[in-house]
Formats: structure tokens, sequence, C-alpha cells
């Protein structure tokens, strides 16, 4: 079964030109992601300890997913003899009546959450929503992108691409909301201060915390949950119900293997050497605990994840989500998340989207959201062949949706005459003529037919007068002359 | 360290791991040294201890004047520790008091020594203590290990090491010993593995704290404190 994800709300022309048109997003997004890729190299690079950590990490990854249904049985067995409810759900309104029959039993309104790429995945929050519970999201980046009515932007910060004072406008208007005192200022303390004080009072009056999982262990039956602000910690131990909602991807086999991968992400995301909170999720409060929760439900989701295993995409779902390959993407860097159409933005999203939700979900994001520099590759720890798998989504689409059958003759045909030097040589020469009416102060700014749609946003160099064939002949002939 | 050849099969108990020394070259007062730098670089606060119990006493004053702030006659500071009996040695209440703050004990919630002596209260709500924790200035604890190259420290929830105090008060300070202090991540959940070997799995939640909370979602500008506690502190010595 295919799995299913959001709708791209609008189309891609319309999303490609609102980036465009948005130069403060454009350099909000351009600073941080340069900013997080020179951390990650410099967190490499002090750290040799941290690649052989990496190595062994893929291995790891890759071999759980040989195995992945022993262990998610593993796992579940695990979970439940320590008093925790496992569920599995094929898709997003699996996940959402599993929640709210949980939510309903519970009698619970007010609903707290720890940023999940999983729940954005199946809109689990509109789902709550739309059964009148009240929920709110407590990562800040995420809390900053709930009050703007947005989707994250970055896997890994959601809202990179907000500068302080639209921060600032967002949080005055919910303090207003509110009836609280705004914040004092737009400096990072007096806006973290803010979002302190309205989220603490979330946290208190929370009925159920929901958050998703960095990594499932299965021989204990333990979540393992990497946050740096503390909302995990706080998600997870203060309502008395908690929901950890993961992919079934994120398992692995042993503590041995969550030894090297531990670190990972905050090596590769943030070029932290561990994330400030990592914390460790065994079952519900025990026998005499005052504190944590008094249930806990693992629901694991599969959307879309079981149909790749075994496939020439089955490395995909060893993504850690560090967000690497966005931060080196140019695509990425040019156009920002939001323009995506997706919450899995930039390379991995390219990828994921579509093996998700389907390629008519997103045939634009391979097809056009890629220059093929082939960076994401090797800036992702996990080494996923981004690159491959981009090319081969894109020759997909592109075989799919080549018509009419004039187009596939006109390639056809193309490829033909282009097989042949001859041929290859005619079109320059005749380029050459042809471009003279259309170069203006030494560029190339108009062309006609198929070429007309390259020149219509972009202006080229002109073929030079001779080409390198033709100079090479010339000069040969002349020396052989001498 | 961990080898490669480990990956291919077993767990924590098939594998059980503590028969290599945890502890390579480095020992004893480098990875103290260690461990302190890595912690001051995550922008916690850190006092090394070489004396023994009353040294360690006058350095708990210390720290929690600096990390709650001296806070005047004005504002009573409350201050939430675990009273395990690792700890009563240190006769925190007596303590705290002199410090003029009110002493709270986890899990009972109430106030013991000097402060509302022979107050008989019933044991605290779950609610209850949630709030106690959220309005207290400072939470105390030990730690279950701490690892020099990250910075961190590793706390096991028990009915006695409850997860409140290290994670609502607004400082956070952790008593660690120079030998809980080991080299790597992959060295300290080898003690987790002996700990699960022994006690049939893990705790319901161990969490490895490494230094204040911090966030940079707001134009990837550090901001210290944003849900967790703003201060952390460690203290490492012996009582």
């Amino acid at each position: 079964m295919p799995g299913e994800l959001p709708p791209a709300g609008a189309t891609w022309a319309e999303r490609r030109r609102r980036a465009l048109a948005d130069p403060a997003m454009r350099a909000a997004v351009a600073k941080s992601t340069r900013n997080l890729a020179a951390k990650k190299e410099a967190a490499f690079a002090a750290y040799p300890a941290g690649e052989a950590m990496r190595t062994r990490a893929v291995i790891a990854r890759r071999g759980s997913l040989a195995r992945v249904d022993a262990l998610l049985d593993e796992l579940t067995r695990q979970i439940e003899a320590r008093g925790g409810h496992v569920s599995r759900a094929a898709g997003p309104a699996d996940v959402g009546r599993y929640v709210l029959d949980v939510a309903r039993r519970r009698g619970v309104e007010r609903v707290v959450k720890s940023k999940s790429m999983a729940t954005e995945e199946i809109a689990l929050n509109e789902q709550l929503e739309a059964a009148g519970l009240h929920v709110r999201e407590t990562d800040l980046g995420e809390y900053i992108i709930q009050l703007a009515g947005e989707r994250p932007a970055h896997i890994l910060v959601p809202a990179s691409h907000k500068t302080r004072e639209q921060v600032r406008a967002l949080f005055d208007e919910e303090a207003a909301r509110c009836a609280v005192d705004p914040p004092t200022g737009d400096a990072t303390p007096e806006l973290t201060a803010f979002a302190r004080r309205q989220l603490r009072e979330d946290f208190l009056a929370a009925d159920m915390g929901i958050s998703g999982g960095n990594f499932l262990v299965a021989e204990t039956g333990t979540l393992v949950l990497i946050t740096n602000e503390g909302n995990g910690r706080m998600t997870t131990s203060l309502p008395p119900v908690h929901i950890a909602v993961v992919g079934i991807d994120k398992i692995v086999a042993t503590w041995i293997d969550l030894a090297d991968l531990l670190q990972q992400p905050a090596l590769s995301g943030t070029g932290q050497r561990l994330s400030t909170y990592t914390t460790f999720i065994t079952g519900p409060r025990r026998e005499g605990e005052l504190d944590g929760p008094e249930e806990f439900h693992l629901v694991l989701l599969d959307n879309g994840r079981h149909e790749l295993l075994g496939t020439e995409f089955e490395d995909v779902l060893t993504c850690i989500r560090c967000g690497a390959c966005l931060n080196v993407c140019p695509v990425f860097r040019t156009i920002g998340g939001q323009a995506y159409g997706s919450m899995y933005s930039g390379p991995i999203g390219v990828v994921l989207t579509p093996l998700l939700g389907g390629l008519d979900r997103a045939p634009e994001l391979p097809k056009s959201a890629c220059s093929l520099c082939y960076a994401c590759g090797d800036a992702c720890p996990m080494e996923i062949e981004l690159p491959r798998h981009i090319l081969a989504l894109r020759r997909t689409e592109v075989e799919r949706s080549m018509e009419p059958w004039t187009d596939r003759l006109t390639f056809e045909l193309w490829g033909r005459f282009w097989a042949n030097p001859a041929g290859f040589r005619l079109t320059g020469r005749m380029a050459r003529l042809g471009q003279r009416a259309y170069v203006r102060d030494g560029r190339l700014k108009g062309a006609p037919g198929l070429v007309g749609g390259w020149t219509a946003t972009r202006d080229a160099p002109p073929l030079a007068r001779e080409s390198f064939h033709e100079w090479w002949s010339r000069r040969r002939t002349s020396r052989a002359g001498s | 360290m961990v080898v490669a050849a480990a990956h291919l099969e077993g767990g924590f108990v098939t594998d059980h791991a503590s028969a290599e020394p945890l502890r390579g070259a480095n020992s004893g007062d480098a990875l103290v040294a260690e461990f302190v730098e890595s912690w001051r670089g995550l922008e916690g606060d850190a006092w090394i201890v070489r004396g023994g119990r009353d040294e360690v006493r006058r350095t708990i004053g210390e720290a929690v004047r600096t990390m709650t702030g001296d806070g005047g006659p004005a504002t009573r500071r409350r201050v939430l520790a675990w009273a395990t009996a690792d700890l009563a040695s240190l006769e925190l209440p007596g303590l705290l008091a002199e410090q003029g703050c009110e002493y709270v004990p986890w899990p009972s919630g109430s106030s013991g020594g000097a402060d509302a002596a022979g107050a008989e209260a019933a044991a605290p709500t779950a609610a209850e203590l949630l709030t106690l924790a959220a309005a207290s200035d400072l939470g105390i604890t030990t730690c279950a290990w701490a690892v020099a190259e990250t910075g961190t420290i590793a706390l096991y929830a028990t009915p006695a090491t409850g997860r409140l105090p290290s994670l609502l008060p607004t400082a956070h300070l952790a008593l660690v010993r120079p030998s809980q202090i080991v080299e790597t991540i992959a060295d300290g959940l080898r003690l987790l593995a002996d700990h699960m070997a022994q006690q049939g799995g893990p705790p319901s939640a161990v969490n490895l704290v490494s230094g204040p909370s911090r966030s940079a979602d707001i134009e990837g500008d550090l901001a210290v404190g944003v849900h967790g506690p703003r201060r952390a502190g460690v203290i490492i010595g012996d009582w």
C-alpha cells in the first residue's frame, strides 16, 4: 500500500513564484543553511570518533531494516511486557482514530506536542483539531510556525525562514489573543522568554503529550527522543498520557547499534556532539513513581514505508532527519522549504515525498527541484544515494508524462541526430548562424522554438565563433603545413 | 570502544560488555578536566571540589547563590532535591536553611529540616508535585554516570529519583563523583547495559542531559533556557 501525504496546497508554479518573490525569506534560508552546513563540517573535523561511529551507524541502520518485521515484533513484545500499548497504523486515518479513541477514553481536551515529522506527514494536528481538541506545538520553531498557520520549512529548524521581526509580530498577536503581556522586545532572550512562559502554561495544563521518536530499540522496547529545548522531556514527562507516533523505519536492533547512532543527528544536524536532551523511554511510569505518564502508547506508522523495503529506494528509510542534505542544496537555498509543498523538503523531500505519497502527489519535485549537483549525496551521513534516486524518479516521471507522441518522436529523432558526429556539428553551425538575431550586449537573450523555453527566464553566453573541434582541426592543418 | 563486529548480533544480554575496562589511558583528573571543559562549552556551570564532604557542602551553598541569584530577603528561593541515601550525608535541609532557601525533598513533597518542622502532610498527589516543581528555583540531583567528551550526565528515573527535579525548576544542579565520569557515550551506555542486565531492563526513563536547555530557532541565534532549566550546574567531588 502506498502512503498518503497532505496535499501540496498551491501549484508548483505558484509556490515557486511566491518563494522567488520573497527576498527576506531567501536571505534567512541562505544564512541558516550555510551556517548549519559549516557547523557540521567543523563538528566532524574536530571529532574523528564521530566519523568512525557514522560508518558503523550506516551498517546498523541497514542491518536493522533487513529484518524490520522481526524487530517490530520484538519491540512490541517488550513494550507490552512493561505495560505499554503498541498499535500499527497503515496511514493517517489509523493514527487519528487511535489517538482520538485514547483521548475520548481519558477525557482529553488539551494536547501538547513535541516536534515530529511523522505527525506532520499525517496532518495529525488537523485531525485532532477537527475533533475539537486543543493542540499546541511546543518546539520553539514549530510554535512559531503553528502561530503563523504554516508548515515547517526545514526538517530541523522549522522557522528558519522567519525573521525576528516576523516572530515578534506573531507573538504580539498571540499575546493579544490570550490577553497576556507581549514580548518586551525582539531580542532572542525576550522572544524566548515569552514562548517559555506561554508554553509552560500549556505543558502544565495538558492531558496528553504526543511525541515522535528518533529511534526505537527493539531489544528492550525503548523509544529514543532527542531534543535541544527540553520540550521532548516535558511532553513525555508531564501529561498523564503519552502517545508516540513513530515511523517503522526508526527501529534498530540493539543498544550497541544505538550507541553509534545516538550522536549522528546532532553531529550532522547542528554540529553538536550530542543534543542537549536525549531521552530513553521504556513503557509508562512504574510502580511507586510519582512522575511520568500513567499510560504509554506507541503508534507504529507505515504510510508507504513497507513498500519501499527490498526496492532500489530502500536506503531512504535509513534517513535520520538531520537536514544535512537541505543545508547543502542550491535549490533549497534558493527557494526555501515551503516551495516544496511537502513537510519533507530539500533533496530528501524530493525523494521521500513521491516515494511515500506517490509520484502523482509531487511529479514536479524530481523533475524540477534538483540541479543534479550531487552535493546531497556527499552530505548525507547515512550515505543515502539521493542523486541516484532523484534521477531514477525523474526518468520514471519523464517517461510517464512525455505526451503527446510528437514529444517522444522529437526527442527520439534528436537523440539519433546527435549520436552522429556529423549531425552534432551541423547543429552547431546552424545554431551559430541562427543566434545572430538574438545576441544583444554579448549575451544570448532569446531563441526560437524549444530553446526559447530556456532563454525565456535566463540569458546565456552565445555560441563561440568557432567550435573546439574546428579550432583543433585548423590548428593541426596549419602545423602540418608549416 | 564498541567494536564493529558487535553490530551483527546480540544486545545487552548476550553481549554483556563491561568485561573491558571503561577507561583507556585517560583517567582520573584528565577525565574530570575534559568533562568540565565540555560542560562549560555548553554554557553550563561547573565546580570541582578536591576536599571532602564539608567542601562539597560549602560549594553547594555557593552554587545555590550563583544559580538562583541572591534574590535578596524579599524572595525566598525554593529548592527541590532528591532525598536519596546518597545525598543524606550532605544534610541539605540545614545547608539550604543557612542559604535562606526553602528545602523540598523529592518525592515526599513536604518541607523537611528547619522549615515547617513537624508538619504531618499526607503524601502529595502527582498534580501537587508538578506545581511544586514548576514553582521551584533549583533542583538538586545526583547522576548515574557522566560522559567527558560530550559533557553529559545521565539520570535514571526511579521512585526516589524522579524526572521533575531536573526538568521543571529554573535551574538544575547535579552532584557528580569523579569516579562516575567515563570517556564516551558508548562507555556510559555500557554502564546502562550493566544496570539493565541486573534489573531485567531499562528504567522507565533515562535522561542524558548535556548542559542547559537551548534553541537556535530564531534566526539561528542561540537561546539558552527555552523549556528546561535555564542554568545547569555540576559539582564534581566526593562526599
